[in-house]
């Protein structure tokens, strides 16, 4: 840094200041503008007669459209000796569907420069497709085909399941997915939720095209549906298409959800070490369970979950552990919201040696959050955070569509995107403070971690019981 | 139109697909970045602007021309001193940058590549001020101590391990880089070797801040909900008076031409081998860059390319393969990337996919993939209009690296033009197999270690 570098300093500072006052960085935070996140216009709503509801979101800016169907039902309605059905059937329903079999749809989106994507989430299984305003007509017409009519050919059934066992043996090797399997082990023994989304290997082994099938029949009824779409469209159009496209599709029994996830979980702290021997660098996560998507107090637990952790650089991990002491690269923390229970876990990764102190400090930042939890500035400042980040979240038509696609799959209200911002200021204090002590409980939470079992043990004096496990 | 499809349809949507004009009339499509507004300042620093108000949100990406391939003596250091301009200046502590925007509602970060270091942020219109006053006040004031460079050189050894060391996808990317370039600087990682970034030290960064981070080398874009002539008078009161650099030294070295094939094996503890491959092309603005990238998207664009077909749906052989058409600042390569399924020999893999690449050389592409190609690259472009993030990426980029903004009706009018001849010519010039690069990443033999002491 040169003398002259620090000469211009100053002046920047004069001029950041305004001349005199205080530098903008020690300036109380201006107000925000808060606008609409969904201006009532653009967007429509209506339902077709069999219960399938639908939303548009008109958006002239581009010649571009994205189109889809969501299900109010995902894994989590799954039986555990079936798990990894809901993706495989997902998966299969880009293979072939209506009158073209899988390369002859394939060429066919790719053609129109579309993307086609069938994802299957813990609580909804989600139908997209995004391309050109020119293309609505195919597009709309690729939707009806993979919803209605998925062919479920047996060969490509017999291709995908290949395709999925060969993943899942990929990752037997991948610390980011042994860390998550095995902190899912942990908390949930013998359910669905015990495995994660992809399933096991033995399950999806048993897989097959009418398996597949039958999930797709019972999961796919329009009374437990949604159509959504957004882009350079006009809504009355649209919405003619959509009762042709979909107006013969038969109500159903809608599906039951999953099982109420058990809580507390688990009851004692528990360490399970993943050996993995050749690696220099372990992953730990600290699980317990947290809350449901409806859960009243989840603007609280999002707030207090911010400050302890979250996913920026602002937070108390973050500054403990990588700021202040260089352990990590990266600290996370998140409650995993869902429509049964969820799970509340801290991730992180630290070298081999460092791996009880890192530990240690997880533990202590747990406690201090409901000794010491967040008020004053550092609650305001979370706040603002949330706010803001969740307003910048929202800059996008997709954006916002993903938005109210969810808050319809979870049943909760329509205006919830533009009620948010108001509900994170009326958090208080005493708020945050409760759901400190009601949901953090790192005295009894299981620890995963994944890296060389034999340098690991010794660390692991007086945590509790540990166990180690070949992945 | 229906006779040039490979298909065998007989449905609507054919109908509906062959009524639509083939031969792409693009629609009409607002490049917004044409709007930008360039400003230079006395001292060389150039000022990108654009409003648009359509949203509540703007922009801020300051790009400055410098990355791990300027490098001299310490490789990483481009990376490892991004990560220091976060921790604190004359007037604001360590990491209370990052603090104060995230407590505005932003979000902020920085990234490195071989050839520039970008610092983000996307903020609500009211923080704007307050970013470039920061940005301004560690420009002049950074404060580079013994201890904070003591605490960040561990977390980039950490994010080193994350990325590469523990990551077979990350080792291959790091042998492959190594293997291509023998003589260009692109050839150590962006993160840099271990041992450099164990023994960087406070006066390296000092004088990598004096050479490189001067206003001459650096251009501020901005986009979104804001006023144009507001920001760029406090970038010109908080930044104009900054020292230009007289010359910013630039690594001279070129690539010789590859003479016979290359590879290398890298052992680590997989299930699924990965097969990676590099071919020398051409630096980015190259007039053959459009007929590669078309080249590439035949071979792995979309479920009906031709290496998804191959490797992945008949051969199943692959678990994921893609081609890439990557381009820097002073050279390109022409990239081959594939997850081998775990009771495949990547050797099977590489034949495959090297036959592909040949086919490219020894028959034209159907008409029918060159227009589903075109169509991919196109709908990919305007999708990436969707964001001030986006559109402020690709003003900085092509600022910083060609010197202006390219027009997107320019680049679509390229890739149109593109012919079957073209993507063959360009196949038979570069993808040849007497100068592949070729790295396996597979599990070690049982009787050895890999592991050695250094990582």
């Amino acid at each position: 840094m040169s003398a002259a570098r620090v000469l211009v300093g100053l002046c920047a500072l004069a001029v950041a200041t305004g001349c005199g006052g205080a530098p903008l960085w020690d300036a109380p935070p201006p107000a925000v503008a808060v606008s609409p996140i969904v201006e009532p216009g653009r967007l429509h709503r209506f339902g077709l007669d069999n219960g399938l509801s639908a939303i548009v979101l008109e958006d002239h800016r581009l010649p571009r459209v994205s189109l889809g169907i969501a299900v109010r039902r995902g894994a989590a309605s799954v039986a555990p000796d079936r798990a990894g059905l809901a993706g495989f059937a997902a998966e299969l329903m880009e293979r072939g569907a209506g009158d073209r079999d899988a390369l002859e749809l394939a060429a066919t989106i790719d053609g129109l420069g579309a993307v086609l994507s069938v994802g299957a989430g813990w609580d909804s299984i989600t139908v997209q497709i995004w391309g050109l305003t020119r293309d609505l007509e195919t597009m709309l017409e690729i939707l009806a085909d993979v919803v209605l009519r998925p062919r479920f050919d047996d060969e490509e059934a017999i291709r995908v399941r290949g395709e999925r066992l060969a993943s899942l043996e990929r990752a037997t090797v991948e610390p980011y997915f042994l860390e998550r399997r095995f902190a899912l082990a942990a908390l949930y023994p013998g359910l669905r939720a015990g495995v994660p989304l992809a399933g096991s290997a033995d399950a999806v082994a048993a897989l097959d095209a009418s398996a597949a099938r039958e999930f797709h029949a019972a999961m796919f009824v329009p009374n437990n549906a949604i159509f959504f779409a957004l882009g350079d469209l006009d809504a009355d159009a649209l919405l003619e298409r959509v009762g042709v496209a979909f107006g013969a599709w038969p109500a159903g029994a809608i599906p039951a959800a999953g099982p109420p996830l058990p809580a507390p979980t688990p009851t004692a702290r528990r360490i399970l070490v993943v050996d993995r021997p050749d690696l220099t660098q372990t992953r730990i996560a600290l699980v317990h369970e947290g809350i449901s998507r409806d859960d009243p107090d989840r603007i609280a637990a999002s707030l207090l979950n911010e400050a302890i952790g979250g996913s920026g650089f602002s937070s108390r991990l973050m500054q403990r552990l990588r700021a202040d002491a260089g352990l990590t690269y990266g600290v996370s923390s998140a409650f995993d919201l869902r429509r049964e229970g969820g799970i509340f876990g801290v991730s992180t990764f630290t070298r081999v040696a460092e791996v009880r102190r890192v530990i240690d400090l997880l533990l202590a930042e747990i406690e201090r959050a409901r000794s010491d939890p967040p008020a004053g500035l550092e609650l305001e400042e979370t706040r603002s955070l949330a706010a803001g980040q969740f307003a910048l979240g929202m800059e996008t038509s997709d954006d916002v569509l993903d938005g109210l696609v969810n808050l319809d799959v979870y049943g909760l209200p329509e205006d919830s995107l533009d009620t948010y911002r108001a509900r994170i200021r009326a958090v208080t204090p005493a708020d945050v403070t409760r759901v400190a002590s009601k949901l953090l409980h790192p005295e009894r939470a299981a620890i995963v971690l994944v890296g060389p079992a034999q340098a690991l043990q010794p660390q692991l004096h007086g945590l509790g019981p540990v166990e180690v496990v070949q992945p | 139109m229906r006779a040039r499809s490979w298909l065998v349809l007989s449905t609507i949507a054919l109908a509906a697909l062959s009524c639509a004009p083939r031969a792409i009339a693009s629609p009409e499509i607002d490049d917004a970045a044409l709007r930008s507004r360039r400003t230079q300042l006395e001292n060389g620093l150039t000022i990108l602007t654009l409003e648009d108000h359509a949203t509540p949100v703007v922009a801020f990406q300051m790009w400055v021309r410098v990355g791990s391939s300027d490098e001299t003596r310490v490789t990483g250091l481009a990376h490892l001193f991004e990560h220091m301009m976060f921790k604190g200046s004359k007037n604001v502590p360590p990491e209370r940058h990052g603090q104060l925007i995230q407590s505005r509602g932003g979000t902020v970060n920085a990234y490195t590549t071989s050839d520039v270091t970008v610092y983000t942020s996307v903020i609500p219109s009211e923080a704007l001020p307050l970013v470039i006053a920061l940005e301004a006040e560690r420009l002049a004031n950074l404060d580079i101590s013994e201890h904070t460079l003591t605490s960040e050189r561990e977390v980039v050894l950490e994010e080193r391990r994350m990325r590469t060391e523990d990551q077979p996808g990350g080792r291959a990317r790091e042998a492959l880089y190594a293997l291509t370039y023998q003589a260009l600087p692109y050839r150590w990682p962006v993160i840099g070797w271990r041992s450099d970034i164990e023994n960087t030290t406070v006066e390296d960064c000092r004088d990598f801040f004096s050479t490189f981070y001067a206003p001459n080398n650096i251009a501020i874009v901005i986009v979104g909900d804001f006023d144009e002539d507001a920001a760029i008078d406090q970038i010109r009161e908080n930044f104009g008076g900054l020292e230009p650099a007289s010359e910013i030294p630039r690594h001279q070295t070129r690539e010789p031409a590859q003479r016979g094939p290359r590879r290398a094996e890298v052992h680590f503890d997989v299930r699924a081998p990965i097969f990676a491959a590099a071919w020398h092309t051409q630096p980015v603005g190259h007039p053959d860059s459009e007929a590669l990238e078309v080249a590439a998207e035949i071979l792995s664009g979309g479920r009906s390319s031709r290496i998804y077909r191959r490797l992945i749906h008949e051969e199943q052989i692959a678990l994921s393969a893609r081609a890439l058409n990557a381009q820097f600042a002073r050279a390109g390569f022409f990239g081959a990337f594939a997850s081998v399924r775990p009771e495949v020999g990547v050797d099977r893999v590489e034949a495959s996919f090297v036959e592909e690449i040949a086919r490219l050389r020894d028959e034209p592409v159907t008409v029918e993939e060159l227009e589903s190609a075109k169509r991919q690259i196109e709908v990919a472009m305007i999708y990436r209009l969707t964001t001030n993030a986006t559109i402020a990426g690709r003003i900085g980029h092509d600022v910083t690296v060609l010197g202006e903004v390219r027009p997107l009706e320019e680049r679509l009018a390229a890739i149109q033009a593109v012919e079957a001849g073209d993507v063959m010519r360009v196949a038979r010039a570069y993808l040849i197999d007497g100068a592949s690069n070729i790295v396996h990443v597979v599990p070690p033999p049982a009787e050895t270690d890999s592991r050695g002491g250094d990582s």
